[in-house]
């Protein structure tokens, strides 16, 4: 057994020589093709994570943006609140103030028409009771009522001053002596005399019936009116009633 | 029939007798080159099926070479995987009827030893520089320098001796067979020696790669010199 040395060089050549010819024609072409896929998949991954780091502080902001909105529809709320608190206690003090002044004028209109119901309720039972009055009176309507009524004319006549007694005794007119019935002819002479003799003169005295004095005797003529009948009374009292509501 | 000891020399280029394993060695580098040249015309983003399965070739070694070594697999790809191939496709050229495989003679597989040799030196140096690369042969204690230096030439000549056996063997069996038992009776023994062909490269380049990493290693991270911890 011989080793050829020229065999074993040439073959370590050729074998160093493709080496060399496959490293750059195989080789690297094809690590360099996996090398640029890895580098293209890489950058797509680089580039999808850029993205997704795009999209989260775009989703971050957005985030932020509607937490914003929330606050500021808290706040807008709110002062629409406040708002439409004071706006509803303006109404309510305004609303409370106008039922005050209503029910003040209520109160004052119930008073017065309290009042004037009262004064009515008062004019009506005055009138109820002069009414009760003239029909109780009308009864009691005697000889002697008659009497007193005489002896009170008599008097008013006395308390005159002389120079209107004088006046109405010479006066041309008729004067009446009226009375609620009509006496019989001796009364009624009686009571002309009396009252002839209280004027002091020779008047045109006539003695008429007047049912309206209910009791009593007056002196009426054309200027001059002597009230002293119940019927005057109950007129004066019923006016005094009616003064003093 | 010849020894397969012995080589047939052809021709004459001056003084330099070509051998057959010669001229199927150029006969497979034209084949491998221009193979390559063609497969890797157009190499795409996109993978075709062709490419992809380049790449997966590719992919492999660089694997195999980053669970071996740890390292990078740039400055070896080139050398280690070409080494695989060269002897796979030298190894298979069996099959081709009338051709010896160049590693199944001596010049060859010596010859590829001798690269592996000057291989482990050069990436050596440039790993660790030349201290380094010399200071790997004092690795574990300098006491193991002289059999660390008998070491780096004894396990380059196994893999000389053990891919030469093995391929010689093989063709050598088949040849016996096939002259004895005719002609389909040797086709099993041929699939074998594709097999025992893909295991001896796949070997070869694997031990190739561990013991430049060795070197490299050694060189990179050579221990601290007894004086030294002594001091």
């Amino acid at each position: 057994m011989t080793i050829d040395w020229w065999g074993l060089g040439l073959q370590a050549v050729n074998v160093l020589i493709l080496i060399w010819l496959l490293a750059r024609i195989f080789w690297r072409p094809v690590a360099g093709a996996i090398a640029r896929r890895q580098a293209a998949a890489q950058s797509m991954l680089d580039a999808g994570k850029a993205a997704q780091d795009k999209a989260d502080a775009a989703l971050a902001e957005v985030t932020n943006t509607r937490a914003g909105i929330a606050a500021e529809r808290e706040a807008i709320l709110a002062e629409a609140k406040a708002m439409a608190d004071a706006a509803r206690k303006t109404a309510l003090a305004q609303a409370q103030q106008k039922a005050d002044a209503l029910m003040a004028a209520a109160q004052t209109t119930i008073a017065r028409e309290t009042e004037a119901a009262r004064k009515q309720n008062a004019a009506q039972a005055s009138a109820l009771s002069v009414e009760i009055a003239t029909r109780l009176l009308a009864k009691m309507n005697t000889p002697a009522v008659q009497a007193a009524f005489l002896d009170l004319l008599i008097d008013a006549i006395a308390k005159m001053s002389a120079s209107d007694r004088a006046a109405l005794a010479s006066a041309a007119t008729r004067i009446e002596i009226v009375a609620a019935t009509v006496p019989d002819e001796a009364e009624k002479t009686r009571i002309e005399k009396a009252v002839a003799d209280a004027l002091g003169g020779a008047a045109d005295l006539h003695l008429v019936g007047d049912p309206e004095l209910i009791a009593g005797l007056e002196l009426r003529s054309a200027h001059f009116v002597l009230r002293n009948s119940w019927q005057a009374d109950l007129a004066r009292i019923l006016k005094e009633m009616k003064d003093a509501a | 029939m010849n020894s397969p000891l012995d080589s047939v020399v052809l021709f004459y280029l001056g003084p330099v007798p070509i051998t057959q394993a010669i001229l199927t060695t150029w006969a497979i580098m034209v084949v491998l080159v221009v193979g390559a040249f063609a497969l890797t015309r157009r190499l795409t983003l996109r993978p075709s099926r062709r490419q992809a399965a380049l790449e997966l070739m590719v992919a492999t070694l660089d694997t195999q070479i980053r669970e071996t070594t740890g390292a990078e697999p740039d400055p070896y790809r080139g050398f280690i995987g070409t080494l695989f191939l060269f002897i796979l496709v030298a190894n298979w050229s069996s099959l081709v009827p009338g051709i010896d495989p160049p590693t199944a003679k001596l010049e060859t597989d010596a010859a590829l030893a001798a690269l592996v040799f000057g291989s482990v030196i050069w990436f050596g140096i440039r790993g660790g520089g030349v201290g380094g690369y010399l200071k790997s042969f004092a690795a574990p204690n300098p006491a193991m320098i002289p059999l660390n230096m008998l070491e780096s030439v004894t396990r380059v000549f196994s893999m000389f001796v053990r891919l030469f056996g093995n391929v010689m063997s093989g063709v050598f069996v088949i040849g016996i067979v096939a002259s004895l038992a005719g002609l389909l009776v040797p086709i099993p023994l041929m699939a074998l020696d594709l097999l025992t062909g893909l295991v001896q490269a796949y070997i070869f380049a694997v031990l190739a790669m561990v013991f430049i990493t060795a070197a490299v290693e050694d060189g990179a991270h050579s221990p601290p010199s007894p004086m030294k911890k002594d001091a």
